[in-house]
């Protein structure tokens, strides 16, 4: 929930940077960007045993458009699964948001600049683009594994080595395929590496970004250390209703509850026939 | 090629489809949350839910193969998270379950929202609503060309399916996903700057025009004051 919060206010704040000064021309190729990472994702790259890896995009946003626009690139595609796909979800959207947005670009993106930013077809522009990647999608990966040790639905001690693990390798691919497009790009077009058209990360922007970074990973160091709940997440969710009232506790269920719940579901059903011949025959057509 | 994973019931004509995008977003958020919000709900809370939601997809007409579908492919992702009920002690099934029926639920309800409203209409919807203007120009140009580029995609990769005997080494498996990334977004960023000029040629000012919205009417009350009175009341079983 904070992060539902935090993700919002990451939006907004990130839209209004981008929209002071913006051009006609960045509108479109933010849109065509986010189509772009959203059908892309669909191209799967089969890593071993079975399973498959694709490019996620954030450092590559990060890179091309600079963070806050690559944000709101990356929230846009993310929203659309939500919405289209139900691919994670509504539940997790905020957390999605932040996890895979904001960290995956604004790490991308500092990673790539503190390497030098390097525009040429040589050997720094692969490695920046590769550890940008790389980096981008552990990151991100540590972050959700803190983020459900803290809300206890996975343990820290099980769920951050096993994200932190296994995307340390899946963000190979991640990088490898940053560097791909990086250097194809430099190749190809060149001219789309000089960031004169995306809006440059001004100081104000760093310090935003590290605090919005630092404050969720700092509350979350010190729910983990102290063995507390969140405490933003305590607070918007207010006194926690205990396990005990609840139904759904008694793992038992005896028989006359079980034909309850089946002619509940009957019922449902019914409900769902008897509304739709009602409005059927009540319908323009 | 067709596509029509997304919004395929979108253009019904139900009483559901006519209510105005603000109501439906306003309406099935506030759902979503109340369903979010009760961690441990009773099964009496969740069936009340499953009720609602089962009247809704009833007056949507919406074929309920599709619904029922959808919900089925979600149920993998939601699966996964259980995998960690085993470590959550003796209440972790009844906390599987939970969270497998909010899953469930609000799926649905994202599947009733979609499919009664038009994405000209959502978008709208969610500028009035306050939504930025340029995330909401980005929707709709994802929305847009995400069709064109899924084309391009699955072209590509019957070209190189076509063109390669087996399977190739890692590297060079890499090094092919690479250059068909990279050509597609060279060809993104192309067809972005003939879009630009479109727009300019077409007086672009920086907000997208809009026929006129639809009105809110007794339906848009009735729908809300439905809504509201149906959380309250579940929220007290």
């Amino acid at each position: 929930m904070s992060l539902d919060a935090l993700s919002g206010a990451s939006i907004l704040y990130a839209a209004r940077r981008v929209e002071r000064g913006l051009s006609g021309r960045m509108i479109s190729i933010m849109g065509v960007l986010s189509a772009f990472i959203f059908v892309s994702q669909m191209l799967n790259f089969p890593i071993f045993g079975g399973t498959s890896g694709h490019l996620v995009g954030g450092a590559l946003l990060g890179i091309l458009l600079g963070p806050m626009a690559g944000l709101l690139t990356m929230a846009t595609v993310i929203i659309a699964q939500a919405l289209f796909l139900q691919d994670g979800g509504l539940v997790a959207l905020g957390a999605n948001v932040f996890n895979m947005g904001a960290i995956s670009v604004f790490t991308g993106y500092a990673v790539y600049r503190l390497l030098g930013a390097p525009e040429k077809p040589g050997r720094r522009l692969p490695l920046a683009g590769f550890f940008a990647g790389w980096i981008s999608v552990v990151l991100s990966a540590i972050a959700c594994a803190l983020e459900l040790g803290i809300s206890a639905a996975v343990p820290l001690s099980i769920g951050l080595p096993a994200m932190g693990g296994y995307h340390a390798v899946i963000g190979v691919v991640e990088g490898a395929l940053t560097a791909g497009v990086l250097l194809f790009l430099a190749r190809v077009r060149p001219d789309l590496l000089r960031r004169d058209f995306a809006p440059r990360f001004a100081l104000a922007d760093w310090i935003g970004g590290l605090v919005l970074v630092a404050i969720p990973l700092g509350i979350l160091a010190l729910a983990g250390s102290s063995k507390l709940p969140d405490p933003l997440e305590a607070l918007l969710a207010g006194p926690r209703a205990d396990h005990s009232g609840s139904l759904l506790s008694a793992s038992r269920f005896t028989e006359s509850e079980v034909l309850l719940y089946l002619a509940l579901l009957v019922l449902c059903g019914a409900a769902y026939l008897a509304a739709r011949t009602l409005w059927k025959r009540r319908g323009p057509s | 090629m067709r596509h029509s994973f997304i919004d395929r019931y979108a253009n019904l004509d139900s009483p559901l489809h006519v209510l105005d995008a603000r109501t439906k977003l306003v309406g099935f958020t506030a759902l979503i949350v109340t369903i979010l919000s009760i961690r441990n709900g009773s099964p009496g809370q969740f069936f009340a839910f499953f009720f609602l939601v089962a009247i809704l997809a009833g007056i949507s007409q919406i074929p309920m193969h599709y619904v029922v579908g959808r919900a089925i492919a979600l149920l993998p992702f939601v699966l996964l998270a259980g995998l960690a009920a085993p470590w959550k002690g003796s209440e972790g099934w009844s906390w599987f379950l939970a969270l497998l029926l909010r899953a469930v639920l609000c799926l649905l309800i994202l599947v009733l929202l979609t499919n009664t409203t038009r994405f000209v209409e959502l978008q709208r919807g969610l500028r009035k609503l306050g939504c930025p203007r340029i995330l909401v120009a980005n929707l709709s140009f994802l929305y847009r060309y995400l069709f064109v580029f899924a084309d391009e995609v699955m072209r590509m990769r019957q070209a190189r399916d076509s063109r390669r005997v087996g399977r190739l080494g890692a590297l060079a498996e890499l090094r092919t996903l690479g250059s068909m990334l990279g050509t597609l977004m060279v060809r993104s960023f192309e067809r972005a700057d003939c879009m630009h000029q479109a727009m300019l040629s077409r007086g672009f000012q920086g907000e997208f025009p809009a026929a006129a919205p639809r009105k809110f009417s007794w339906r848009d009350l009735a729908f809300i004051s439905v809504v509201a009175l149906f959380i309250a009341a579940t929220v007290h079983l």
